[in-house]
């Protein structure tokens, strides 16, 4: 977690993290009365002729639920996604604060979007350094506003100790390890990270799902060692100095079979670029960008653009070399991606 | 009513029950609100409230106070030690403004552990509402 | 073929019989079976017996051998077999293969053929996660790990930057494309898309499957199988089909060729290996763009429909677009594998005889000279199929 890292996350303030999403069902009475049946309201307020839905149920009608949420904006995703890959894998909900605009009733129909309103500086707090999103929810009936629903979560690097405090205690007291993670960090799906397996082992103990690794054998096993040690290494043929990419035992150029290597220093722009939709593939999260970065040695790689929104992607954008670990269930895997040029993000 | 009022303590018990149905009529189907077995293997001891479920029995609190004419206009809250199967937790409440008509409420709800919610509700009550 | 002097392949060969099964979803049977009934067909077709042949070609990936074929289809002792690599680029080697033979006086009859459950069995369009460590496999795996995993989406790069370079949309660029093999399908009953036509509008509001590429971009994954047979132009003469004279056929790699991954060299807006094809077929055949009556061209993906057309120089490179909504070329008449079936490209060659032989569903009167093409984006091969006599 560096200093720059706030930065980056304060430029998702404002984006949409979920757009036109709609409620699954009308405002009913069924789902009302279970409400009132589990949390033991007796209210008459919520019964009967002219009933009206408790307040607090708001959130409820924009679940998901098994179905899973929809509307969830990529802008959401990545914000969190920047937070796991900076060490904050963790999550706590925090915070809910909900006002209410006007009753809702049966037979309403509520609509929501979501922005990222705010990334708080970096915090330490008892569960570990982190940082608290927040979330707005504007919840509409036929394009009027109903209610707002603000919810915080914190996202933070876990302790490697015991929080101080209650919880703890409790944890000791039944048994546990006392360095597991802390037991309510869980939120509702809707603030959840899109469960793609990085998350959900840093939440649990389920293994991300793999990753397709990269093809290896005795020709360009130096390629992928270098990457290991965080050097992007370019063939040269030591015939005719043409440097080139992907690594084969001899030089397209002028056949000879002597090369040596130079390592790339990190600079490209984004020759072209895919944005994948479907089909999903589990260790990925549609829709997300892929490029073909074209070094400034002159050679091009297929990779990751990182660290912008997948629509904001475009060929000519420059963009710089970063290594980054992504762990599954066979264990860690660094890959050369690439991030806009500081400075220089396209419109 | 008036400033420094403190409403009576409502005596909620944590039963699992209570914590699945909750978790369920709120569409919240993460998995520590319901699976032991994955709970405990997530590090927690047990399954656990969600804050949905919370939000409820603070809203509930309060209108089981001022009554069925009471009008929740806010309820923001914080959560701190879970809610485990078995304990009880207890909400109280302290009047922190009156004007005649809106009324702002200090919230919190301690359970075996600690200190499990603190929240604050603003609330319209009508005139006479206030039991 | 070669690509420095002109072959004398031409005129020695031809197609003399077509046969297929149903396209379908879900065949219901095994990929041998519809190998086998398929040549039997095609056999049929050509007034021919298993008992005549004496050669069999198909794809490396064809999972149906030779010897088995012959054994399930009652034919004796073989003479000449032979498998094409590269995927949906051996299409039109098959037939140059079988041309090569006969004209070597190698084998006297070769069917080729190709028959698969790609759509109930294994789809090439779910994508590729893991490959074994060989070259092939460590050529596709420098995109593995980034999740680009699917033949559309390497379609795809290719597509964004064919469409910046000349400043072109989606939808304007491959629309066109997808309309006409859609109309064509229309009226072809052997067609999945049979009776189904589809506007621009269609096209432009499709989903997204792999930006720029939309899902009506996109053939649909087929089951079935395709045969033809190959023999002398004079054998041809006296069979019941009017021939299809292969008057010329080749094969092509362009420089730093790679398999659907070429993303390294020039500048992506072309198909060099086409070009490579374009030539040879050109100079072997004699003939120009202007002489073509029917292009039948490899459309898995509709992008790259048009930098065949600019390869071959039907048109200016980016002006493909244009040249298509004008309807200039009558263009995969059966509906392309965008419209008809996703048949490696080998429905594209009987399609071609039938246009020959003035049997096709959108007939174009008097077609005598036609083109066509295989797999785009592989190493790949291009035919000139003509009636008897119209090259003399």
């Amino acid at each position: 977690m560096d200093d720059e890292l706030h930065a980056r996350l304060k430029a998702y303030e404002g984006r949409p993290a979920a757009v036109a999403g709609t409620g699954r069902d009308p405002v009913n009475a069924p789902m009302i009365r279970h409400w009132c049946e589990a949390t033991g309201d007796r209210n008459p307020a919520y019964t009967g002729p002219g009933a009206i839905a408790p307040p607090t149920m708001l959130q409820a009608w924009i679940m998901g639920g098994l179905s899973g949420h929809e509307g969830r904006a990529q802008a959401y995703d990545e914000l969190l996604s920047l937070l796991d890959e900076a060490g904050c894998t963790s999550v706590v909900a925090t915070d809910c604060e909900q006002e209410y605009l006007r009753p809702l009733r049966p037979g309403d129909e509520v609509a929501f979007d979501t922005v990222i309103e705010s990334v708080s500086q970096r915090k330490t707090t008892k569960l570990g350094t982190g940082y608290f999103v927040t979330t707005r929810t504007d919840v509409r009936v036929a394009e009027e506003l109903v209610g707002t629903h603000r919810f915080r979560i914190l996202k933070y690097a876990p302790r490697t100790h015991a929080p101080s405090g209650q919880a703890s205690s409790a944890r000791a007291s039944s048994g546990h390890a006392s360095s597991g993670p802390a037991p309510n960090e869980y939120v509702p799906s809707e603030h959840a990270p899109t469960p793609t397996g990085r998350e959900e082992k840093a939440q649990g103990r389920q293994e991300a799902p793999r990753r397709p690794r990269p093809v290896v054998n005795r020709d360009n096993a130096g390629f992928w060692e270098g990457v290991r040690r965080h050097r992007l290494l370019v063939q040269r043929c030591t015939g005719c100095d043409t440097l080139r990419f992907p690594w084969l035992p001899g030089c397209n150029a002028c056949g000879s079979p002597e090369w040596d290597t130079v390592e790339a220093d990190g600079e490209g722009t984004v020759f072209s670029y895919v944005v994948m939709h479907h089909p999903p593939f589990p260790a990925f999260s549609p829709p997300y960008a892929i490029g073909l970065i074209e070094l400034a040695e002159g050679v091009r790689i297929i990779s990751n653009v990182v660290d912008v929104p997948y629509d904001k992607v475009r060929i000519g954008m420059p963009v710089e070399l970063e290594f980054r670990s992504y762990d599954d269930e066979d264990g860690e895997l660094v890959l050369p991606v690439f991030r806009p040029r500081a400075g220089e993000v396209a419109a | 009513m008036k400033a420094g009022d403190e409403l009576p303590p409502l005596e909620i018990g944590i039963t699992r029950t209570l914590i699945v149905a909750g978790a369920l009529a709120s569409r919240d189907y993460q998995d520590v609100h319901h699976d032991p077995e994955l709970a405990r293997r997530k590090g927690s001891p047990d399954i656990f409230m969600n804050i949905l479920t919370t939000n409820g029995l603070v809203g509930r609190y309060l209108t089981d106070h001022f009554g069925p004419t009471a009008v929740l206009r806010k309820v923001a809250i914080r959560l701190g030690a879970p809610n485990y199967p078995g304990d009880i937790m207890v909400l109280k409440g302290t009047v922190e403004e009156f004007d005649g008509a809106t009324a702002v409420v200090r919230v919190t709800g301690d359970n075996g552990i600690g200190r499990h919610v603190t929240g604050t509700v603003t609330l319209t009550v009508p005139p006479g509402g206030a039991g | 073929m070669s690509v420095r002097t002109r072959d004398s392949l031409g005129g020695r060969a031809a197609i003399v019989g077509i046969g297929a099964t149903e396209f379908s979803k879900d065949s219901g049977r095994s990929e041998l079976r519809l190998a086998v009934e398929s040549v039997r067909a095609a056999l049929a077709d050509a007034g021919l017996t298993p008992a005549d042949v004496d050669g069999l070609v198909t794809f490396t990936m064809d999972t149906s051998p030779e010897i088995t074929v012959a054994q399930a289809c009652g034919m004796g002792e073989l003479s000449f077999f032979s498998r094409v690599h590269y995927g949906g680029g051996a299409a039109c080697a098959t037939v140059q293969q079988a041309a090569l033979a006969v004209a070597a006086g190698v084998a006297e009859v070769v069917v080729c053929y190709r028959a698969f459950n790609e759509r109930s069995g294994r789809r090439f369009g779910s994508g590729v996660r893991h490959r074994e460590p060989s070259a092939e496999g460590t050529a596709l795996g420098w995109t593995l790990p980034f999740g680009l995993l699917t033949p559309a989406s390497w379609v795809a790069m290719a597509a964004q930057r064919y469409l910046y370079t000349y400043g072109l949309t989606p939808e304007d660029a491959f629309g066109p494309v997808a309309v006409t093999a859609r109309r064509h399908a229309a009226v072809n009953p052997a067609a999945y898309f049979h009776d189904r036509p589809i506007t621009r509008a269609d096209h432009a509001a499709s989903r997204w499957i792999a930006e720029p590429l939309r899902l009506l971009d996109c053939c649909q994954e087929t089951d079935g199988g395709q045969a033809l047979v190959v023999t002398s132009v004079e054998r041809a003469r006296d069979l019941p089909q009017p021939p299809a004279v292969v008057t010329a056929a080749a094969q092509g790699a362009g420089r730093a060729q790679e398999q659907m991954t070429s993303f390294y060299r020039d500048d992506l807006t072309g198909l060099p290996e086409m070009s490579v094809v374009a030539r040879q077929l050109w100079r072997g055949s004699g003939l120009a763009p202007a002489d073509i009556d029917v292009g039948i061209l490899y459309d898995h993906f509709t992008p790259f429909v048009l930098m065949q057309l600019e390869e071959f120089g039907f048109c200016a490179p980016g002006e493909a677009p244009g040249f298509v909504a004008e309807d200039r070329l009558p263009l995969n008449t059966h509906g392309g594998q965008l419209g008809e079936a996703y048949l490696h490209g080998m429905n594209g060659v009987a399609e071609a005889v039938r246009q020959l032989r003035g049997t096709s569903v959108n007939q174009v009167p008097g077609a005598a000279r036609t083109l066509v093409t295989a797999g785009t984006g592989v190493p790949t091969s291009g035919l000139v199929l003509t009636r008897d006599g119209a090259t003399d």
